[in-house]
C-alpha cells in the first residue's frame, strides 16, 4: 500500500510516559475511506496511539503521516483531522449551531456558507431542530451527535473517535453504531476509533488492530481476525475460545498431523515435527454429537441458557471446553456424554505458545 | 511553539514575583548583615551585630515577650469564640450559610484603619462606652480604656475573628456527615462525637485559621499603634520606628527576627495540630 | 444527652451573637458618626447631617487621597488580575514538584507579613531611585496577584481538559483557543479575582505606610495620619464611610453579574 492510498500511517512510533512504555515501535497503515478500530484492554496504548495521530502527544521516536505528509512536527491545530472526544467536549458557552460552525470559522469560511454547511451537518445527524439549543439542554445521545456533526462538517482527512459510544446505554449504543457506519460510508471519511468493546469493533470496522502493552498483536478485517486469531491473546480478546494443546507428529506439505488428547488432527500449520502447538476453536464451531459418533469425548458439566443460544460447559481429556448451540434441535442434560467435532478449517494454530 | 506560549504565560507573573517580592526581601536580609551608616543607607562591613544587639537587649526582649503574649491571647480568644461560631455557620442550610459568610467577609474588606478607628470611637474618653456608662451613672470620670495592651488585644482579635470563623466553618461544612453518624452508631453521644470525631477532623481548618490570625497579628502595625499608643508597642512598631529613623540595618534585623518568630510559631502550630494526618478521605 | 445538645446550641448561639456584635459594632459606630451634626462625636447623634461629607470633599488632601486610592486600586487590580490569570493558565494542567513550588510562590504574598515587604520595597526603591507612584503600584500588584491567581486557577481547573483539545482539533491555535474558548468560560473567576484585588488595594496599609510620600497618600494612610495627630476626627468618619460605601457598591455590582456563590466559594 503506498502513501496515496493510506490516509494515515505510523512508522516505528514509540511513546513513553516516564518509565511506562505506552506505544512500542508501532507500524500502522490506515487505508483511505475505511473505518479502522484500535481495540484492546485498558492501558494497552490504543488511546495514546490515537492521540499521536492527532498530535496531542509527540512521539519519542518514529513518524506520523497524514495523506502522505509527515505531520510529526506539526501541532494539532494545523493537522487535517477532527476528533470526537469521550466526554464530547462541546463548548458550553456556544449554541449547537455555533459549536458545529466552530471548525469552519477557524478555517475562515464565510458566514453564509457556514450556515448552510452547519444545517446540512445537523440534518445528517438528525438534529436539525436543535440548532439554537445549548449543550446543557441536550441529552447524552444528542450531545454525541452534535460532537459528530462538529467533527465531520469540516471534511477532515481523518476522523478520530475516542470511545465515542462509551457513555451511552446499550440500545442507544447499538443504534449509534449502525448510524456511525452508515454516515462514514456515505461521506467516505477515513475514521479511526478507539474502543475496549470487541463487539463494537467487530460491528463497526473495516479493519481492526488489537493492541496489548503498547504493541499491535494483529491487524486485519474483523472476520479474518475472528476466524484466524494469531495468538492466544487475540483469540481470547475477540470472543470466547476453546484451546487444545497437542504435538506435531508428522508433516505432509503445508499440512501437519497433530497428536492431541482428541486424537490425531490434520491442520494447516507451519511448525516442525516434535513442536507443541495450541489450537483454538470457537465455541460456535464446536459441534456436539451423540456418544455413538466419532470425536473428542466430553461430558456436560453445566448448561446456561442464553436466549438465542445455549452455552454448554464441557469437561474432556483435552481440558475444559465451551460450546454454543443454537436452540433448535437435540436437547441435552447435565452429565450427558457427548462427542465434540469440528470442521478442519475451524481449528486455528496459534503463534508463539510454549507449553 | 508550545514552549514559546508557555513562556508568555509564565514570564510576566514570575518576573513580577521575583523582582518585587523575592528580590527586595533578600536584599533586606543582605542589608541586615551590614553595619549602620550615617551618610549611606547602610555601611560597608558585614556583621551580625544588628541581631546580637536586639537579642541581647532586655528592652527588645521585653517587646518580643509582649508580642508573643498578645499573639497567644488573641489566638486563644479567637479560637474559643470562633469555633462555636464556625460550628453555627456550618450547620446552616447552604443558602443561608452563604449569606452569613458574606456578612463575615464584608468586614474584612473594610480597611483595618477604619475598623481600628471604630474601636477608638468605642473606647475613647469621649467614646460610646464611656459616654454610655456616664449617662447611666455608673462612672463619674471617663475610664482610660485605650492606649494599652488589652485594647490592642480586643480590637485586633475582633478584626481577625472572621478569618478564624471562615477557615473553620469551611472545614466543618466540608466534613462528611457520615463520620459523625458512624460514631453515633458505635455508641458515642454528642459530646464524645464532637471531641473524638468532629474536632480532630476539623484540624486543617483550625490550623489554617490559626496560622492566618497569627501572621496578621504580627504585622498589624496600624491597629497596634492606634489602639496601643506609644506605651504598648510591639515588635512591628519597632520596625517602623527603625525605618523612620533611617536605621536600615537595625530595622532589617528586626524584620527578620519577626519573620523568624513567625516561622517558628508556624512550625510549632503545625507540629501541635498535625493537620496532615487528617487530609484525605477514609474510604 | 439532650442537655448536651441544648447547651451546645446555646453556646453556639451566644458566641455568634457576641462575635457579630463585636465585629460589626465598630464599623456601625463609624458610619453613624459620619452623619453627626456637631463638632464632637456623641452617641446617639441628635440628628443626621451630611456636613462631614461636604467637608471631606472640600479638603484638598482628602480629595486627592481618595482619588489616588481609586486610581491605584483600578490599576493594581487590573495588572495583578492579568498577571494572576497568566500564572493560573500556566499552572492549571501542570503537575510535579516545580508546579507545586511555583504555585506556593504565587500564593506566598497572602501569608507573608506585608509590613516586611513594605520595608523591603522602600529600601530597594531608595537604592535604585524608583518614583513613588510606580513603586506603590508595583507593591499593590504583588499583594493583589494571589487573589486573581487563586480564583482563576479554580475556574481553569474546573474546565474539561478536552475542551482545549477540541478547539485544537478544529483548527484553533493557542491564542484563539484562549480568547474564544478558555476566557469566556473562566471570566467569573477573573472578575471575582479583580474585585478582591481592588478591595485589598483600596484598603491596604502595610506597604502604603512606607511607600507613600508627601502629596501622594492613599485614603487609608490619610485617615491614619489624621487619627495619629488627632486632627478633626469626624471628617475621618466621613472618609471611612465613603470607603465602606464604595466597597458595598462594588460587591453588589459584581454579585449581580457573578452571583454570591462565586464570591464566597472562590474565597
Amino acid at each position: 500500500m503506498n502513501d496515496a492510498q493510506a490516509d494515515v500511517r505510523l512508522a516505528a512510533v514509540r511513546k513513553s510516559f516516564g518509565s511506562v512504555v505506552a506505544v512500542a515501535d508501532v507500524d500502522l497503515e490506515i487505508p483511505r475511506g475505511t473505518i479502522f478500530s484500535l481495540l484492546g484492554p485498558s492501558g494497552c496504548g490504543k488511546t495514546t496511539t490515537l492521540r499521536l495521530i492527532a498530535g496531542f502527544e509527540r512521539p519519542d521516536a518514529g513518524e506520523v503521516y497524514i495523506r502522505g505528509q509527515c505531520v510529526t512536527p506539526i501541532p494539532p491545530y494545523r493537522r487535517n483531522f477532527s476528533m470526537v472526544f469521550q466526554s464530547y467536549a462541546l463548548f458550553p458557552h456556544l449554541s449547537v449551531a455555533e459549536n458545529v460552525a466552530f471548525g469552519l470559522r477557524m478555517r475562515g469560511m464565510a458566514r453564509e456558507h457556514r450556515a448552510r454547511a452547519v444545517s446540512e451537518a445537523l440534518e445528517l445527524v438528525k438534529l436539525g431542530a436543535l440548532a439554537d439549543r445549548y449543550p446543557r439542554q441536550l441529552s447524552g445521545g444528542q450531545q454525541q451527535r452534535v460532537a459528530l456533526a462538529r467533527a465531520i462538517v469540516i471534511k477532515p482527512a481523518v476522523l478520530l473517535l475516542d470511545e465515542p459510544l462509551g457513555a451511552l446505554d446499550k440500545m442507544l449504543r447499538e443504534e449509534m453504531q449502525i448510524e456511525l457506519r452508515n454516515l462514514q460510508q456515505r461521506l467516505g471519511i477515513t475514521a479511526v476509533f478507539v474502543t475496549h468493546d470487541q463487539e463494537e469493533a467487530l460491528t463497526l470496522s473495516d479493519r481492526v488492530a488489537v493492541m496489548r502493552n503498547g504493541v499491535i498483536e494483529q491487524t486485519g478485517a474483523p472476520r479474518e481476525m475472528y476466524d484466524r486469531p494469531r495468538n492466544e491473546f487475540v483469540a481470547g480478546f475477540l470472543g470466547a475460545s476453546n484451546f487444545i494443546d497437542g504435538t506435531i507428529v508428522a508433516r505432509d506439505g503445508g499440512t501437519a498431523i497433530v497428536e492431541t488428547p482428541a486424537g490425531r488432527l490434520s491442520l494447516l500449520a507451519s511448525a516442525g515435527i516434535g513442536e507443541r502447538v495450541r489450537i483454538a476453536i470457537r465455541p460456535e464451531r464446536l459441534r456436539m454429537e451423540p456418544a455413538a459418533a466419532a470425536g473428542l469425548p466430553a461430558r456436560i458439566r453445566d448448561i446456561v441458557y442464553r436466549g438465542p443460544v445455549t452455552h454448554f460447559y464441557l469437561d474432556s481429556a483435552g481440558g475444559p471446553l465451551l460450546s454454543y448451540q443454537q436452540n433448535a434441535g437435540a436437547s441435552w442434560s447435565v452429565g450427558d456424554e457427548v462427542r465434540c467435532a469440528w470442521d478442519a478449517e475451524s481449528a486455528v494454530v496459534l503463534d508463539g505458545v510454549q507449553t | 511553539m508550545k514552549t514559546a506560549w508557555a513562556a508568555v504565560l509564565l514570564a510576566p507573573p514570575l518576573a513580577m514575583t521575583l523582582l518585587f517580592f523575592v528580590a527586595p526581601v533578600l536584599y533586606l536580609f543582605w542589608v541586615s548583615l551590614h553595619e549602620p551608616s550615617q551618610s549611606e543607607l547602610y555601611g560597608a562591613a558585614l556583621t551580625l551585630q544588628n541581631y546580637a544587639t536586639v537579642l541581647g537587649d532586655s528592652f527588645y526582649l521585653g517587646i518580643i515577650r509582649r508580642t508573643l503574649g498578645v499573639a497567644a491571647v488573641i489566638l486563644a480568644l479567637s479560637l474559643l469564640i470562633g469555633y462555636p461560631v464556625a460550628y453555627f455557620v456550618a450547620l446552616q442550610p447552604p443558602r443561608r450559610r452563604m449569606l452569613v459568610l458574606l456578612m463575615l467577609i464584608f468586614p474584612l474588606m473594610v480597611s483595618n484603619v477604619v475598623r481600628a478607628y471604630g474601636w477608638v470611637a468605642l473606647l475613647g474618653r469621649r467614646g460610646v462606652v464611656n459616654t454610655g456608662l456616664h449617662s447611666v451613672g455608673i462612672i463619674d470620670a471617663p475610664l482610660d480604656l485605650l492606649y494599652n495592651t488589652p485594647a490592642v488585644v480586643t480590637g485586633l482579635m475582633t478584626i481577625l475573628l472572621p478569618y478564624m470563623v471562615i477557615s473553620i466553618a469551611n472545614a466543618l461544612a466540608a466534613l462528611d456527615r457520615r463520620y459523625e453518624e458512624a460514631a453515633q452508631a458505635l455508641g458515642a453521644g454528642p459530646v464524645r462525637t464532637f471531641l473524638h470525631v468532629t474536632l480532630p477532623l476539623s484540624t486543617p481548618g483550625v490550623a489554617s485559621g490559626t496560622l492566618l490570625v497569627l501572621l496578621l497579628t504580627l504585622s498589624a502595625y496600624v491597629t497596634i499603634t492606634l489602639l496601643g499608643g506609644p506605651r504598648s508597642k510591639l515588635l512591628v512598631s519597632m520596625i517602623y520606628d527603625g525605618v523612620t529613623a533611617f536605621q536600615w540595618p537595625h530595622a532589617a534585623a528586626l524584620a527578620f527576627i519577626l519573620l523568624a518568630l513567625a516561622l517558628a510559631l508556624t512550625a510549632l502550630i503545625l507540629a501541635l495540630l498535625r493537620p496532615g494526618r487528617v487530609q484525605g478521605s477514609g474510604r | 444527652m439532650n442537655r448536651a445538645l441544648v447547651a451546645g446550641r446555646a453556646l453556639r448561639g451566644t458566641a455568634t451573637g457576641v462575635a457579630f456584635t463585636l465585629i460589626v459594632a465598630p464599623i456601625l459606630i463609624v458610619v453613624v458618626a459620619a452623619f453627626s451634626p456637631n463638632d464632637y462625636f456623641e452617641f446617639p447623634p441628635p440628628s443626621l447631617s451630611a456636613r462631614w461629607f461636604v467637608e471631606f470633599f472640600r479638603l484638598e488632601n482628602m480629595r486627592s487621597a481618595f482619588a489616588l486610592s481609586v486610581e491605584l486600586a483600578l490599576l493594581a487590580a487590573t495588572v495583578s488580575t492579568v498577571l494572576g490569570t497568566l500564572g493560573a493558565l500556566f499552572l492549571a494542567r501542570r503537575r510535579g514538584t516545580v508546579a507545586v513550588l511555583l504555585q506556593s510562590l504565587f500564593l506566598a504574598p497572602l501569608v507573608f507579613p506585608t509590613i516586611i515587604l513594605g520595608v523591603a520595597l522602600l529600601l530597594m526603591y531608595k537604592t535604585i531611585g524608583m518614583p513613588v507612584f510606580p513603586g506603590l503600584l508595583l507593591a499593590h500588584c504583588v499583594v493583589g496577584m494571589p487573589y486573581g491567581f487563586r480564583t482563576v486557577l479554580g475556574s481553569a481547573q474546573a474546565l474539561d481538559p478536552a475542551l482545549e483539545e477540541a478547539g485544537h482539533s478544529l483548527g484553533a491555535g493557542p491564542l484563539r483557543t484562549l480568547l474564544l474558548l478558555t476566557l469566556p468560560l473562566i471570566w467569573p473567576g477573573v472578575l471575582s479575582g479583580w474585585l478582591f484585588a481592588f478591595i485589598v488595594s483600596f484598603g491596604e496599609l502595610n506597604t502604603a505606610l512606607f511607600l507613600t510620600g508627601p502629596g501622594l497618600t492613599t485614603l487609608p494612610i490619610e485617615i491614619f495620619s489624621y487619627l495619629q495627630f488627632q486632627g478633626s476626627q469626624l471628617v475621618i468618619a466621613a472618609a471611612s464611610t465613603l470607603q465602606i460605601a464604595l466597597i458595598v457598591i462594588l460587591v453588589a455590582a459584581i454579585e449581580r453579574v457573578v452571583g454570591i456563590g462565586r464570591i464566597i466559594r472562590t474565597r
